[in-house]
């Protein structure tokens, strides 16, 4: 408890804006050392959408926000003290300033890799040069593309993405997976010719059981599905509900930033986090799992997720 | 599907030992969205990577092509800069095919961007309207635009020209096109995206209707409207004038 509200006052600092000196973001990250816990620290972005550099500075309230460097510098000094960092983008990296128009996704992929991100998903935008054109700016990618509900036989993009990846960060052995939007009445025809739709709720309860079975201590789903809808849509709160083994989705599409992680109950009874960061780059999404070791040595699978903290403006 | 007892047996084992062994104790989450802003500090290999993109890209977009009276935001159901969006769409189609258009149309999820206060450059035109959408028409019967309207209703409003209408639920209602409502039996020409024209955004109902589409990108043609308002000595001064509102 005393943790829990020396943290809370951490936080509320932050919230007050010293955030932004170098000295308070790292105090922001000292948490109690307890041999029994392994850290995983979640970097995050969404729908960036080519914002190569920051908005010009304007009369507008983007005026100055996002940017490549500023990003990377920023990832920099959290992986320089944080040991198990992991790097994720939930897709629409391209379409939304010239450098799109006229390079077709090579900045973007370029400075992505720079950034070694660890995984990305496809979202619709990122069909928007064609898919010849994803296969192309796809060779200057140092990460995979993961995504387990198109089916790309015989076009251009078969055999380029992955359904599902594992990384080992430290003791913590993490299950990503991916799934994309519907893209017929949202994607010109032409531009996702023959790829097939699958649903979504299906082949991604089918991947996570998958790496579920593969021991992974935590499965994280990269989602460019929406975060929810009026209708019945399919969405992250659909997925979140109708999941078992899903842990974490990192959402993107609806370009919404929310406040805090959306908590829901999934199947097995188990909490499905789903997070969202804006779009353009104007935030990074930081989410510090501490997972309990068990006395068998093995990571405590989460049985409640306690979230803790709130968005820094 | 019927276990074997040896199978059953190994379950009830696994069972134990994960009871025995977990030690219930419960993950925590801590949540951080860093802003990224101009006080950050920045990498400058990322500024040196991009300089040779940038270089290039600077000469053609950093152009002026108009003055901007305030900033103006997309919003639903109606607002400014759609309106201006959309009176472009119109306007730009009547003179590229010579003809009058009663309607013209900008999807809300369209707008990409804003246009704020200021000089107006080519490359926030790109940002406004990134895609390569061409401007068409079609003539649409009124029952066929009544359900187009209805969609734009149900997806809160979408950027018009040449209409007002209320929306309730999701129905249009009280449609009026050039100060009279809307026949269900008139034909009507209509100004679009090939994008929503074949079907996008879940406009279904205009894929099978012809249309005339002479290669004019949007984005074009918005360049060329903002330097026409300006050549004519105007700023750009859009407003919203209830062209889309709800009934009650």
């Amino acid at each position: 408890m005393p943790t829990n509200r020396r943290k809370f006052i951490q936080q509320a600092a932050l919230m007050g804006g010293a955030l932004l000196t170098s000295k308070s973001l790292f105090a922001s990250n000292i948490v109690p050392v307890d041999n029994k816990e392994e850290k995983l620290v979640i970097l995050h972005t969404n729908d960036v959408h080519s914002r190569l550099e920051p908005f010009p500075m304007d009369e507008s309230k983007s005026a100055g926000l996002g940017g490549v460097a500023a990003r990377a510098d920023l990832i920099r000094r959290i992986r320089s003290v944080e040991e198990n960092v992991l790097l994720l983008d939930a897709g629409d990296i391209f379409q939304g300033t010239p450098y799109f128009n006229f390079y077709k996704g090579e900045p973007e992929i370029k400075a992505m890799s720079m950034m070694q991100y660890d995984a990305s998903t496809l979202g619709n935008h990122d069909f928007d040069g064609g898919m010849e054109n994803f296969a192309t700016q796809q060779l200057h990618a140092t990460f995979p593309f993961i995504n387990c509900n198109y089916d790309f036989t015989g076009t251009p993009l078969e055999g380029k993405t992955i359904p599902y990846k594992i990384i080992q960060k430290g003791k913590i052995k993490v299950g990503i997976l991916g799934v994309g939007v519907e893209l017929h009445g949202l994607v010109p025809d032409k531009l996702y010719g023959n790829t097939k739709y699958l649903d979504p709720i299906q082949k991604a309860n089918e991947t996570a059981a998958l790496l579920q079975k593969k021991r992974c201590d935590i499965i994280i789903c990269l989602s460019h599905l929406g975060d929810k809808y009026t209708d019945n849509k399919v969405s992250d709160e659909v997925l979140a509900q109708s999941c078992y083994d899903i842990d974490l989705i990192i959402g993107g599409h609806t370009h919404r930033l929310f406040e805090k992680p959306r908590v829901y109950t999934n199947l097995k009874g188990n909490e499905t986090i789903v997070n969202q960061v804006g779009w353009a780059g104007m935030y990074l999404g930081r989410l510090d799992y501490n997972f309990s070791v068990g006395k068998n040595k093995k990571l405590e699978h989460s049985h409640k997720v306690i979230v803790r903290g709130k968005i820094n403006e | 599907m019927k276990l074997l007892p040896v199978k059953r047996f190994i379950i009830i084992v696994l069972a134990l030992c994960n009871g025995l062994f977990a030690v219930s104790q419960n993950t925590t989450l801590d949540y951080n969205a860093y802003k990224i802003s101009k006080e950050n500090r920045v990498d400058s290999s990322y500024i040196k990577m991009l300089q040779p993109y940038k270089d290039s890209l600077s000469k053609q977009m950093d152009k002026v092509i108009g003055f901007a009276v305030n900033t103006m935001y997309k919003k639903q159901p109606e607002c400014a800069l759609g309106n201006l969006m959309a009176d472009c769409v119109r306007t730009m189609a009547e003179k590229k095919y010579k003809k009058t258009v009663d309607v013209g149309m900008v999807n809300f999820g369209g707008i990409r961007s804003y246009i704020s206060k200021g000089d107006i450059t080519i490359g926030k035109v790109f940002e406004l309207m990134p895609f390569d959408n061409m401007l068409i028409i079609q003539q649409l019967r009124g029952d066929t635009l009544q359900l187009l309207l209805n969609r734009i209703a149900e997806k809160g409003g979408w950027p018009i020209s040449g209409l007002t209408m209320q929306i309730k639920g999701n129905q249009a209602l009280n449609i009026m096109i050039g100060g009279k409502a809307l026949d269900t039996l008139a034909y009507y020409t209509v100004a679009n995206s090939d994008y929503i024209a074949n079907g996008g955004d879940d406009c279904n109902m205009l894929k099978p209707i012809p249309q005339t589409n002479g290669g004019y990108i949007i984005r074009d043609a918005i360049v060329d409207y903002i330097k026409m308002i300006t050549e004519q000595g105007n700023p750009i001064d859009a407003k919203t004038e209830k062209r889309i509102t709800y009934a009650n």
